[in-house]
């Protein structure tokens, strides 16, 4: 556990309030209200199905929620699409890796950095683009990619593609970053630098993160919100987390190891 | 393992080649090769790149080029014609005429665009397939624009003169154009417009949740494409003379579909590749006997044919010789055949 410092009583920098997503008949999300403050490192557990990439999703504005407001730096984001929250400063991940299969890795982030800025119509090449490849390398450096910038997304290996989706979420400067599974399907040595890397993010950085592993998971965070079909049930420290006897009975008793390989 | 960009392409030495031979054609071939085939090729692989940089950079397959191609050509000969045909009669000089036949059919090409962006895969082909057809009836029914007779006498300009009597002066503009095309294909897919474009088509859910605008992309992908198609369509109503409601009904759009798919989708030189295979069949089918009204059968047959061998076309099955000489014969080494991805980007080859 890190002692990020987190300003009590400083306005939250996400804010749910009722937050609701049907599938048809199926309440994937229900209720939720959820506070996360500016640098808190957030664990966001919970067994398969439990709603939590849907969460991530109507937070991210990948898709829309079906009831409540969420609120991202004091602003009603509901409305907003996803390229409009990141511009606000929100960065994700996701749990099945969504990458550029095409491109080279440099593209990637070329394109990761690209998105929060202007010029994504600019037909022809400028000075700046040499700028933003830069930061695409040191980018992909900071993920222990540096000597794959050329390659061709599509044939990496799964955890370096893992490493590329944390690489892209961080590309964007955001203020807050959501991680769904980073550490999925990633060898215990790959999960190790995960971790470090985790740990050596900008304490400025506001981070929920998803995590079935929970070395990983409360390692990172100060605050674990435990969700349970659809609904949020517990919050509390790790220490709390750790102690509480709903979640041995619904999680950690259940399916505790070799569980974080699934939705690989 | 290596992987093959969707760039990949013909090795320096065998463009500056077929560059060489397309140059001193005019020296070499009759002027039959020239005026008919070899101009067709030109002109026909332009309209087949402009699908082709749509499908290998956007993940698009669109069936509506043949249709802004034909809109062009319906702007240039309403514009340029005076006197006895069939359209506005407006008598421009072919000159003045261009630039707005371009404006139209990219104009168009952005509504086309805009309604379409939102749909993927069939649901896209479908689409771009109505405007196709609607475009077809629009000119057959709207006897003011064109009507079924279509419009004759189309002018070319005059440092091209008439086209019977100076076959190589139109065969020149139209390699000189196809070059262009082909190097600014080439260039947007490196700015930060085409690489965007790439990346929404290998995950535009990503491309948005990293701040991109994906409907506004597509659509503005497609204007560009309707200007390339526009292009072709300029120098097919030059080289006709003639533009009529076949021009770009539903035979000629699959047409170019199969120019396209024969070519290899994945690949822009395999526009003009596949334009070269369709040309050539369908003149000499024609010749003989028992082909000539079956051609549309043995093309097919040649399509189908293509297709099984290589999924990528022409231009996948170029690759992997290429791949198989470089490797020289080393047992166990076959490669392994088409893409996963449909559009070919991806293509293992140990
Ligand atoms: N697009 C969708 N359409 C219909 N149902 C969905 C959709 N996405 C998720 N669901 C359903 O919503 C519920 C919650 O799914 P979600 O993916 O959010 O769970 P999760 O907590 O992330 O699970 P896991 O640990 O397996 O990743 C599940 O029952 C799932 O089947
Ligand atoms: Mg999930």
């Amino acid at each position: 556990m890190t002692e990020n410092a987190v300003t009590p009583g400083a306005a939250p920098i996400l804010r749910l309030r009722g937050v609701g997503r049907r599938f048809g008949g199926l309440d994937a999300v229900s209720d939720v209200d959820l506070d996360v403050g500016p640098g808190e490192r957030r664990a966001i557990l919970g067994p398969n199905g439990a709603g939590k990439t849907t969460l991530f999703n109507v937070i991210s504005g990948d898709m829309p929620a079906t009831a409540g407001t969420i609120e991202f730096l004091g602003e009603d984001v509901g409305q907003i699409p996803a390229s409009g929250r990141s511009k606000r400063g929100m960065g994700r991940t996701y749990q099945k890796s969504r990458l550029f299969l095409g491109l080279s890795v440099e593209d990637n982030l070329y394109l990761a950095v690209l998105g929060n800025q202007t010029g994504h119509l600019r037909p022809f090449r400028r000075s700046r683009d040499g700028d933003i490849r830069e930061r695409a390398r040191e980018l992909a450096g900071a993920v222990g990619l540096q000597g794959k910038c050329d390659a061709l997304v599509g044939s990496m290996s799964h955890g370096e593609q893992r490493q590329l989706e944390v690489a892209m979420a961080r590309a964007g400067d955001p203020k807050l970053m959501l991680l769904d599974e980073p550490a999925s399907g990633l060898s215990r040595g790959e999960r190790v630098a995960l971790t470090d890397l985790l740990l050596e993010l900008d304490p400025s950085i506001t981070l929920i993160l998803i995590e079935h592993d929970m070395d990983v998971a409360l390692r990172v965070a100060n605050r674990v919100t435990m969700m349970h079909d659809g609904r949020k049930i517990v919050e509390g420290t790790p220490d709390e987390i750790r102690a509480n006897d709903l979640v041995h009975e619904l999680y950690l008793g259940g399916r505790v190891a070799g569980a974080e390989e699934d939705g690989a | 393992m290596s992987a093959r960009r969707p760039t990949a392409s013909l090795d320096r030495g065998t463009a500056a080649v077929l560059v060489a031979i397309a140059i001193l054609a005019p020296l070499i071939f009759n002027t039959y090769w020239i005026g008919t085939l070899l101009t067709q090729m030109l002109f026909l692989g332009i309209v087949a790149a402009s699908l082709i940089f749509l499908s290998a950079y956007g993940g698009m397959v669109s069936l509506a080029q043949v249709a802004l191609y034909g809109i062009a050509g319906f702007a240039i000969g309403n514009l340029t014609t005076n006197g006895n045909t069939k359209g506005l009669n407006l008598g421009w000089t072919p000159l003045a005429a261009i630039p707005v036949a371009l404006a139209i059919t990219i104009g168009l090409g952005l509504l086309f665009g805009a309604l379409s962006s939102r749909s993927v895969g069939i649901y896209f082909l479908m689409i771009t397939l109505t405007f196709s057809v609607i475009a077809n009836l629009f000119f057959g029914q709207v006897t003011s624009l064109s009507g079924f007779g279509g419009i004759s006498g189309i002018p070319a300009p005059g440092f091209i003169g008439n086209v019977d009597h100076h076959p190589d002066r139109l065969y020149y503009l139209a390699l000189v154009l196809a070059l262009l095309v082909y190097a600014l294909l080439r260039y947007i897919a490196r700015t930060p417009f085409g690489l965007t474009l790439q990346g929404i088509r290998d995950d535009p859910v990503r491309m948005s949740s990293l701040g991109y605008n994906v409907t506004l992309h597509r659509t503005l992908a497609f204007g560009f494409a309707s200007f390339i198609a526009a292009i072709g369509g300029v120098l097919f109503a030059y080289w006709n003379g003639h533009i009529d409601p076949a021009t770009i009904g539903l035979g000629a759009t699959i047409d170019v579909l199969v120019v396209a798919v024969i070519g290899g989708l994945s690949r822009l030189e395999g526009a003009w590749l596949g334009a070269l295979v369709f040309v050539l069949i369908n003149n000499y089918a024609q010749r003989i006997g028992f082909v000539s009204d079956r051609f549309h059968t043995l093309i097919g047959v040649v399509f189908l044919v293509i297709v099984l061998l290589s999924p990528d076309g022409l231009m996948g099955l170029w690759g992997r010789l290429g791949d198989l000489r470089r490797r020289g014969e080393r047992p166990g080494q076959a490669p392994t055949g088409g893409s996963e991805r449909g559009s070919g980007e991806l293509e293992p080859t140990v």
